[in-house]
């Protein structure tokens, strides 16, 4: 008999993520790599291109249900978002709007936009960000998986926040500016980038899940992940003037309430968890039946 | 050009503005009515409570004068860099302000960006290129990151960057840069308020970024792909 050894996530490449997350032979890649649409810019930097460009597109079924999902490579410039790699995610999106699947599922492997083609990738986040809310004005939710060692970060952390639900692990990690660029930008004093517990406490998913920025932790295995966004299918996208007011004083009062901390054990303590020293330590699931002891 | 200066070009016929600190807001007249104005001035960088104070005001519009067209004056040196910000979710306020233009748009409120200072990097998505079109003036600055630090993370010289950077429109700062590659729709110059005013009549319904860009020859396979992919 096989053996069933669950798939690490953080370690998977974007293929073999795809391959354990979807219905077995599943999922149909669009734009593979025999087209060969790499970047036509990365010869100017003497940088070896990828046929992909960092980024598999595609549809497939996720426990029967009928789903569009892009996964992003960290592997290669680290998910960085370029030309042709933001093209091939806006091209998916816009697709969404006419074949209609029942989800639109974005795993996140980003360190933000590429910056040998800077303004090609910032246009693209912004055309991906609008693509996102045509497929959620349609009512098809978007669904943002974070748990790859680039975690997302930049344009890929601002896109996130435009999905309907975030499943995350501790593992990835969330934000706009990394440790390393405040750090260099503001001086050490500011940020101390070595400082790994600090960062991890900062931008992981733990912390991430406690403020309510994400609705799903879970551990590092894509039998996770998968699991995690089947439970929440079929449904629908949210996308309205209320869900936005709502939304509006939700961050005021995080804002309000958490002013003036720098550490994430104080805005722990704050929410009530007295031996907020100890979270790092808990695993996805102990933490969760915390939280709802609470 | 200062705010107020801006202000005065695009409105001839008059305007009313409260300004608090980074931000201001307020109304422009213009022939076909008025006209809702959000901006920042000075160049912030923009952190939650700034981001918070920008869709905090944009809401308002959304919910007291439904349709009325809405005109962003940009200024700002990108997202703020900072540990606090960071901590609480900085990249979900920046979607946030983000999901409130877009919505606005939606609502039938065009939605107008005029980066008429500095846009950059986190700031330029925040508030900028996710408005129904994006535009500039001929003086302003629209950047991701400066030539040097791209030489840096790059290791390449900065001399080749900078003699590259005439040719190729793909990385390089600069307003003419963003037009040719279809992020900037036009750079305003002239008169104005008929500038806005021309922006006021056109469709903002489609997303027709990577064709500009393809037409300009600033992203020249953006377009391909998409189409290839919608027809697959």
């Amino acid at each position: 008999m096989k053996k069933h050894i669950a798939r690490n996530y953080l370690e998977a490449t974007a293929r073999q993520r795809i391959k354990d997350f979807l219905d077995p032979d599943s999922f149909r890649e669009i734009c593979p790599p025999t087209e060969g649409f790499s970047s036509p810019h990365l010869h100017y930097f003497a940088i070896p291109l990828a046929f992909d460009d960092g980024v598999v597109i595609g549809e497939g079924l996720l426990g029967g249900f009928s789903v569009a999902l892009v996964a992003q490579e960290g592997r290669f410039m680290g998910g960085a978002i370029g030309e042709v790699h933001s093209a091939k995610i806006v091209g998916l999106l816009r697709r969404c709007l006419k074949t209609r699947p029942q989800a639109m599922i974005f795993l996140f492997d980003s360190g933000g936009v590429r910056l040998q083609e800077a303004n090609a990738g910032e246009i693209g986040v912004a055309e991906i960000i609008r693509g996102i809310l045509d497929v959620r004005a349609a009512g098809i939710p978007v669904f943002g998986v974070i748990g790859g060692s680039c975690g997302a970060f930049g344009g890929a952390g601002i896109i996130s926040g435009c999905c309907d639900v975030l499943v995350v692990s501790e593992e990835g990690r969330i934000g706009v500016s990394g440790p390393e660029v405040i750090e260099t930008n503001m001086g050490v004093e500011v940020f101390d980038a070595r400082d790994r517990a600090l960062v991890w406490r900062t931008y992981g998913g733990k912390n991430r899940f406690l403020q309510s920025q994400v609705q799903e932790l879970v551990e590092n295995s894509v039998a996770e992940f998968r699991a995690a966004v089947l439970r929440r299918l079929p449904c629908s996208s949210d996308y309205s003037l209320e869900a936005l007011e709502l939304e509006q004083q939700e961050l005021a009062r995080r804002a309000a309430r958490f002013a003036g901390s720098r550490d994430a054990i104080e805005v722990w303590r704050k929410l009530g968890f007295t031996d907020a020293e100890q979270i790092p330590s808990l695993t996805a699931g102990e933490l969760k039946k915390l939280r709802e002891a609470k | 050009m200062k705010a107020q200066e801006v202000l005065s070009r695009i409105f001839p016929e008059g305007f009313e503005i409260q300004s608090g600190g980074a931000i201001f807001h307020g109304t422009g007249k213009t022939s076909s009515g008025k006209v809702a104005v959000i901006g920042t001035e000075g160049h912030p960088v923009l952190g939650i409570s700034v981001l918070l104070q920008l869709s905090e005001v944009m809401l308002q519009v959304l919910r007291e004068t439904p349709r009325r067209p809405i005109l962003l004056l940009v200024d700002n040196d990108g997202q703020k860099m900072a540990l606090e910000d960071e901590l609480l979710g900085l990249n979900q306020y920046i979607a946030h302000l983000v999901m409130v233009q877009d919505l606005a748009r939606r609502k039938g409120h065009p939605v107008i960006a005029l980066v008429y200072g500095n846009s950059c990097a986190g700031g330029f998505i925040g508030f900028g290129l996710c408005a129904g079109h994006t535009y500039a003036l001929p003086d302003s600055n629209t950047s991701v990151m400066i030539l040097p630090a791209i030489a840096r993370v790059t290791k390449l010289p900065l001399e080749y960057l900078e003699e590259l950077s005439k040719t190729v429109a793909v990385f390089a700062p600069g307003v003419q840069n963003f037009e040719r590659t279809g992020g900037v729709e036009s750079v305003w110059d002239g008169d104005l308020n008929q500038c806005l005013e021309q922006a006021l009549q056109k469709d903002q319904s489609a997303d027709q970024r990577a064709e500009l860009g393809a037409q300009r020859g600033g992203r020249p396979l953006s377009a391909t792909v998409i189409n290839r992919i919608l027809n697959a």
